[in-house]
């Protein structure tokens, strides 16, 4: 019986913007959900992106251009999906709006790709994050960037800006044992950013490793080190004080085994990717298979679908950059059409 | 409440004002401090450095007093002390072999029940800021404080299991509650320099000197400790600190507990206020507080 | 720069052979202390916070990587070994949560019972002097170890100053009461195999 089949995206990011736009050009009924009453996600936030230098919101606009054209694709902003109920070939969902309008619709697929947050640094102490001015985490610092581009001429420059990587990551004691995978490659970002703003900021980068496993992302990284003088400096700093109004670092540079101190006037976070906690409440409506963190997890060689009728993309199952998003989505997308194919 | 009252040879020796303005403190919350009888020193340094099974033995044998008294909780106002016993706690109750070696040498079952806490733990965790504060009749208006927790008082987490072991806000709070002002400041929980007072008086005054700096940069008016060492060290070896670095710090090191009982009415003859080194005496009276 | 780092400099240069390391002392660590050095991220955060780094000869890192490489004599005669103040800012701020003091303590009780020599022998005199009160009494009077300390090093007047104003204050206590069942306390060093000549 060949009945009108709708799929339920749940998140506007750019994982959810891909399934969406799959799902709808292959002719299939597509609702899709976000939160906040813009869609993009976390990439909307962002200033540029590697490894192309690309501006996201060039990105964003050609996606949500392309959902527009479909017709198939109904969009819901300011809305999150507040209860689901599964029946024997479908979920019974009610939608909740900002305005406080209910909606209760049926679907017969759903896509979770409700994104990531970053992990909270004040649990960092002997950073100062919360205590001391000037410490921030990358997606502030991504704020501030943009804000740095857009009123050069009126903005002193910081004489020394440091990057500290795995805050939260690779940490069994205050954080997480995992790596957060795409911190490595958005510090060199960030970092090669300032000082096309301002050459003579010192740029510190404070690494362990630094993980450049991608296509063009060795090239990437190395240009920065090397064409654009940020320093890296081997060291999982230890501590921050403030010292006039500074901020006095203490790390080991470990290539040389010796203890080192720099002042910095801004210090960035590359804190922990973490499951969003639109992703915890989703993983529970929809009985999502969940790993040890929370994040979305797969069912045994199927790579995108965590339940019956649910797949997921994006962030939602763990960290992920841009193009890997797009990927995944573009898999879920063809995981709920082939799905919506078979005959019943 | 009965608590058992562990002070340790410095309380006993040259902090006797900290013993004395601790036990006042107590009593008048309502606190019934009770010495362990013949509680011997838990080791200090010189146990843990040379023989670790002597220190987990001799905080063994306190516990276990603590036992046989029918408490089930001791407090130690010396973070040194508080450090080595719940260090022996935390030792008999996660490794058996230690518990095991323990049990042969102070003949008894290891001592693992008494809880083990800091006399500023026990204030704050089990009588709470509001009571402190509702004692109050002389509000500490007007005075600039570095709370200064030295490293042994938060430090390791997963042992003590108290505060924040890098930015700590109990000792802030409580003077807060007392009425005074507190700064921030970024070593207000790193090491003075500890057991080394005597044997390499060198990196006390590094240390040290690292700590009376950062305070006095933060523009504290007074340091405020909850250790006999940071106590000594930071009041004993300041004048040197001074003519090594060509500065001034014209900072008493006060214990708390002094602090509270001021706060509380007490006189500073009762509080042993013009035992410290620099007296605060002065500073008292510039902010009309004595 | 001490003497020991001299020493350790001149044979720093050689190429070390690590085709078979010597596990045992990471293997001791692991079964008495339950500490994992394998766990060590090699990430130097214990360093860059030691509240000593800047004396040691050798940093707490290298301290865990000598272990690694089986280094074992070089660390019984390590300078960090005492100047250490345990102050467990390594312990607190490593992410792999090892016991670095810890280590050290380990180290140096395995040092002394090997016979190796202190860098620093007024730093072992003043542990031993202090355990021997707690032997003989059961606690520690802060001014007889001082005037021990002084003079067993011969140093007669270290400190007087320091003593003058702080009799003046009262607080220099000469005699401090012993415990009653000394005999617990005593039982705990007799059974003890470390060797201590006072």
């Amino acid at each position: 019986m060949d009945s009108v089949k709708t799929a339920l995206v749940i998140g506007g990011g750019l994982a959810g913007l891909e399934a969406a736009i799959k799902i709808g050009q292959a002719g299939h009924k597509t609702i899709l959900v976000e939160k906040e009453a813009a869609l993009g996600g976390n990439v909307a936030k962002l200033f540029s992106s590697f490894p192309r230098w690309e501006n996201p919101v060039d990105l964003l606009e050609y996606k949500i251009n392309k959902l527009k054209e479909c017709s198939l694709i109904s969009v819901m902003t300011g809305t999150t999906v507040k209860f689901a109920q599964k029946r024997d070939k479908s979920y019974s969902v009610e939608l909740l709006s900002t305005t406080g309008t209910k909606n209760k619709i049926e679907v017969d697929a759903v896509v979770i790709a409700t994104g990531f947050e970053l992990f909270d640094a004040s649990v960092y102490g002997e950073y100062g994050y919360g205590s001391f001015d000037n410490v921030m985490d990358s997606l502030q610092f991504e704020a501030k960037l943009k804000e740095w581009s857009e009123n050069k001429e009126n903005i002193s420059p910081p004489k020394s800006v440091a990057f500290f990587k795995c805050v939260g990551s690779r940490d069994r004691s205050k954080g997480f044992p995992y790596c957060s995978k795409v911190c490595c490659m958005y510090t060199a970002k960030q970092a090669g950013l300032v000082k096309d703003l301002f050459p003579d900021t010192r740029c510190f980068v404070f690494y362990m490793d630094y993980r450049a496993a991608g296509k063009e992302y060795e090239e990437f990284t190395r240009s920065v080190i090397e064409q654009k003088h940020v320093r890296y400096v081997r060291g999982r700093p230890s501590k921050v004080l403030p010292e006039d109004g500074r901020l006095l670092i203490r790390a080991e540079d470990t290539l040389m085994g010796v203890p080192i101190e720099i002042t910095a006037d801004m210090i960035v976070l590359a804190s922990a990717v973490v499951p969003s906690h639109g992703t915890k409440e989703m993983s529970k409506l929809f009985n999502a298979k969940i790993d040890q963190y929370g994040f979305i997890d797969h069912e045994d060689f199927n790579p995108v679908k965590t339940g019956d009728r649910v797949f997921y993309a994006g962030a939602c199952g763990f960290a992920v950059e841009n193009l890997g998003a797009m990927h995944q989505g573009a898999a879920a997308a063809a995981e709920v059409i082939s799905l919506f194919n078979q005959v019943d | 409440m009965n608590v058992a009252y562990f002070p340790g040879c410095s309380l006993h020796g040259m902090a006797s004002e900290y013993d004395l303005s601790a036990r006042l403190v107590c009593k008048h919350l309502g606190i019934n401090l009770q010495e362990i009888e013949d509680w011997n020193c838990c080791g200090a340094t010189a146990a843990h450095s040379l023989d670790h099974l002597l220190n987990v033995a001799l905080g063994a044998r306190n516990l276990n007093i603590v036992k046989e008294m029918h408490l089930d909780r001791v407090t130690a106002p010396c973070a040194g002390c508080f450090n080595r016993l719940k260090t022996a706690s935390y030792e008999m109750r996660h490794n058996p072999r230690v518990a095991a070696e323990v049990e042969k040498l102070i003949i008894a079952p290891a001592p693992v029940e008494p809880e083990v806490t800091n006399l500023l733990q026990l204030l704050i965790e089990i009588k709470g800021i509001e009571a402190i504060a509702r004692q109050v009749v002389k509000p500490l208006k007007g005075l600039k404080l570095a709370a200064y927790y030295g490293c042994l008082l938060t430090r390791p987490t997963k042992v003590v299991e108290f505060d924040a072991s890098e930015q700590p806000i109990s000792l802030d709070l409580l003077l807060n509650a007392l009425g005074a002002e507190t700064v921030i400041w970024g070593h207000k929980a790193e090491c003075c320099g500890g057991g080394y007072a005597a044997s390499e008086t060198n990196i006390v005054l590094d240390l040290g000197g690292q700590v009376l700096d950062s305070a006095h940069a933060a523009g504290a008016e007074a340091i405020v400790v909850a250790c006999p060492m940071c106590q000594i060290n930071l009041d004993s070896r300041r004048g040197k600190i001074e003519a090594d670095r060509g500065k001034k710090y014209d900072m008493p090191i006060i214990y708390f507990t002094q602090l509270m009982g001021l706060a509380y009415g007490y006189s500073p003859r009762q509080l042993g206020l013009s035992k410290l080194l620099l007296n605060p005496i002065t500073l008292l009276k510039s902010k009309e507080l004595v | 720069m001490p003497d020991s780092t001299k020493q350790v400099t001149q044979s720093y240069y050689k190429t070390y052979k690590l085709d078979n390391i010597d596990d045992s002392l990471k293997l001791e660590l692991k079964e008495k202390c339950g500490i994992d050095i394998e766990t060590c991220l090699e990430c130097g955060k214990c360093t860059g916070g030691c509240s000593n780094t800047h004396i040691f000869d050798f940093t707490p890192r290298k301290i865990v990587q000598l272990i690694k490489m089986g280094q074992e004599t070089r660390l019984y005669h390590l300078d960090a070994l005492w100047t250490c103040v345990s102050c467990q800012l390594c312990v607190d701020r490593c992410p792999a949560g090892i016991d670095i003091a810890r280590i050290i303590d380990f180290v140096r009780e395995k040092a002394i019972k090997r016979g190796a020599e202190p860098t620093r022998s007024n730093v072992k005199m003043f542990h031993e002097l202090m355990l021997d009160e707690i032997n003989k009494t059961g606690r520690v009077g802060e001014t007889v170890l001082m005037i021990k300390f002084n003079l067993k090093r011969g140093l007669y007047f270290e400190n007087a100053d320091l003593g003058r104003k702080l009799f003046f204050k009262g607080k220099l206590k000469l005699f401090i009461p012993g415990i009653k069942n000394i005999g617990q306390v005593r039982r705990m060093f007799n059974s003890n195999p470390v060797q201590r000549e006072v």
